[in-house]
């Protein structure tokens, strides 16, 4: 399976209706690329893409950054720790 | 010491963690939580929820910038998740240093940082539905 595991978190996880998914992507794939497939899947997503960020293996990634399969991509709100 | 819990902190505990015989000052931050009111809803508690590990990393993280910035002698941060009801402390932060200073600006730094880049997040649960902070997306119906 070439999936990468998608986690959404916050608001993000009440928008798409899920906590996690899965979507296939190919060698070279960026997180900008992986996003129409994302929305495509969960529409609720789409008014949210500018206030999200996001992180790859847990850590901060920008949307030209490359996405492998067997990738962790996590869907971030604005946090509001404290 | 960094560390995420589900339970109650026990504040005291980490404020006398940090006494040592070369700091002279501790300074501690503690957040609780804040019920605000509508006009006809209230908050009834919090709810928090993180991205793990990743956020227990970003907490050692602010860790290791407080101790390349100031001179320290010790630093604790703790959050909390999950519910937390109104006035308990969701996050506590505890700084030693020599000099007191440092044990200010630091623990300042410290909370700012964690609401920067720390994946947690925390919902507001009002008696008619709830809101995640930062996001103004949930339940509660417009006012």
């Amino acid at each position: 399976m070439d999936g990468v595991k998608i986690l959404l978190f916050g608001a993000a996880a009440d928008r798409a209706g899920t906590r996690q998914t899965e979507l296939v992507v190919s060698e070279g794939t960026t997180l900008g690329d992986m996003w129409p497939a994302l929305v495509d899947r969960h529409p609720g997503l789409a008014p949210m893409r500018d206030t999200l960020a996001f992180a790859v293996n847990g850590e901060y990634a920008r949307a030209e950054d490359n996405v492998s399969p067997g990738d962790e991509v996590a869907v971030l709100p604005p946090v509001s720790g404290g | 010491m960094f560390r995420i819990v589900e339970d109650p902190i026990d504040v005291g505990a980490l404020v006398t963690g940090a006494f040592r015989p070369d700091c002279g000052a501790v300074a501690t931050f503690v957040g609780t939580t804040r019920v605000d009111e509508s006009s006809c809803a209230s908050v009834e508690y919090l709810e928090y929820e993180a991205y793990r590990p990743m956020a227990d990393r970003k907490l050692e993280e602010i860790g290791a910038e407080i101790e390349e910035r100031w001179e320290i002698g010790h630093v604790s941060i703790v959050h909390r998740l999950g519910r937390v009801d109104p006035g308990e402390p969701s996050v506590v932060i505890v700084v030693a240093s020599p000099r007191r200073g440092p044990a200010f600006e630091a623990s300042r730094y410290a909370i700012e940082r964690i609401k920067e880049i720390v994946p947690i997040w925390k919902r507001e649960v009002w008696s008619d539905g709830y809101v995640w902070v930062g996001s103004q997306i949930g339940t509660r119906s417009p006012a």
